[in-house]
């Protein structure tokens, strides 16, 4: 089988997988279609994690390496945040007290993780060298997060009543993710130096600007061609207003079911 | 809250945004800057452009099958997204016809667009995470707070 066949098969079909079945899953009405859905992307994920042994050859399957070494620190990060959310001061669905200290060691250990990718040996490489998307994927990943964090910070603090303690928590969140950012940008790491770490944080910049500004013509097309749509569709045909007999229907089925709560309520 | 109000917040809110941005770039000046991907991040910023633009009008594309349930299943707005999309793809293929315009370490240009194609992958990825990450800790940091009681004045 050609390279090229090989990689449709093996990497490009179940990335393909993975929206297709959280497209099932998101449009499908019952359960059985959601579970489905489910399934697919779920065997898309997994076609993408395995390509580094089904097609070793093509460079899209790093990609699927990547995406291998992320999903341990990513899920415990997540969970972590998903535990502490959720057992703290929530009106519906809260979690009992001990999933708090859960969810603060997973986020702890999940957020150390990323960061010995960086610094210790745990760096995603691949054949011996340090995996082209890992330098994508953590320089993207960490100026966004100090971005956003700061953004929340000063939006809890002029939108919110009352918030300035979660704003100042914010605040420190984002100062600590920007020294993160600071230490990558000085001191080397086992795999990966302080140079290519600035290198690949400009491209980073370029890349979330890029895809900023990408995204937003597609939204303003989107818009566009819906305006256009529906302009030109015809005016909807006036119906006859309701007769005597009509209204007499209404009222009698709105008087049998007005006057609040019976006895058996 | 008036409108004058309003655009100062939106504003501050997107200052806050930029402000560890702007940090660190004014950081990375101070260490010599790194010049060379300042030539780089062009080729870079416009495949962004480009292959964020293509994928973003595919799922948009999708999202006009639920709009069209609503809408006796026209075709002319899948037709017009389908073609903005298209037009897309056909200025990505003359762009990085145009020699180093936006080629970047690739050896073809179905090299380059595959490249693309897997990039936005793992920055989207990235900015996925991120998301999550900056509101499910707003959200942590909120439902951490005591529970407050709301006074109602008598009138």
């Amino acid at each position: 089988m050609e390279p090229m066949t090989q990689a449709a098969l093996w990497f490009w079909l179940p990335a393909a997988l993975v929206p297709f079945g959280a497209w099932i899953s998101l449009s499908s009405k019952t359960t059985s279609t959601t579970t489905f859905g489910r399934a697919v992307a779920l065997l898309g994920i997994v076609g993408i994690v395995s390509s580094p042994w089904t097609v070793p050859d093509s460079p899209s399957s790093a990609a699927g390496h990547l995406l291998g070494f992320l999903l341990g620190p990513a899920a415990l990060l997540l969970a972590g945040i998903y535990l502490v959310a959720f057992s703290g001061n929530v009106p519906v669905g809260r979690l009992p007290k001990s999933d708090r200290r859960l969810g603060v060691m997973s986020f702890i250990i999940g957020f150390v993780w990323f960061v010995g990718m960086h610094w210790w040996n745990l760096t995603p490489a691949l054949n011996g060298e340090v995996n082209r998307y890992w330098l994508v994927f953590w320089p993207t990943f960490l100026l966004l997060l100090t971005c956003l964090l700061s953004g929340s910070a000063l939006s809890l603090r002029m939108i919110g009543d009352r918030r300035a303690t979660e704003s100042n928590v914010m605040w420190f969140a984002s100062a600590f993710v920007f020294l993160l950012i600071a230490l990558a940008m000085t001191i080397d790491g086992r795999a990966v130096d302080a140079e290519t770490f600035r290198y690949h944080l400009w491209l980073a910049g370029a890349d979330l600007l890029g895809t900023a500004v990408g995204l937003s013509i597609a939204i303003l097309v989107f818009g566009f061609i819906i305006f256009l749509h529906e302009r030109a569709l015809p005016e909807p045909d006036s119906i006859e207003p309701p007769t005597e007999e009509e209204f007499e229907q209404v009222s009698a089925i709105v008087a049998a079911n007005i006057g609040g709560g019976g006895e058996d309520e | 809250m008036n409108d004058n109000r309003l655009v100062f917040t939106w504003r501050a809110m997107l200052l806050a945004f930029l402000l560890p941005l702007v940090l660190v770039w004014a950081f990375d000046f101070t260490l010599g800057g790194s010049i060379g991907a300042g030539v780089d991040s062009l080729p870079r910023f416009g495949n962004a452009i480009l292959t964020s633009y293509i994928l973003g009008s595919l799922i948009l594309l999708g999202n006009l099958f639920f709009y069209a349930d609503s809408r006796q299943r026209p075709l002319a707005p899948l037709f017009g997204m389908f073609a903005a999309a298209a037009i897309g793809v056909l200025v990505t293929v003359m762009l990085l016809n145009q020699g180093d315009l936006l080629m970047e370490d690739n050896g073809s240009i179905r090299a380059q667009i595959l490249y693309n194609v897997v990039h936005m992958f793992v920055s989207g990825g990235a900015i996925l995470l991120s998301l999550a990450l900056g509101l499910g800790f707003t959200f942590a940091t909120i439902t951490a707070q005591k529970a407050r009681r709301t006074v109602f004045e008598e009138e």
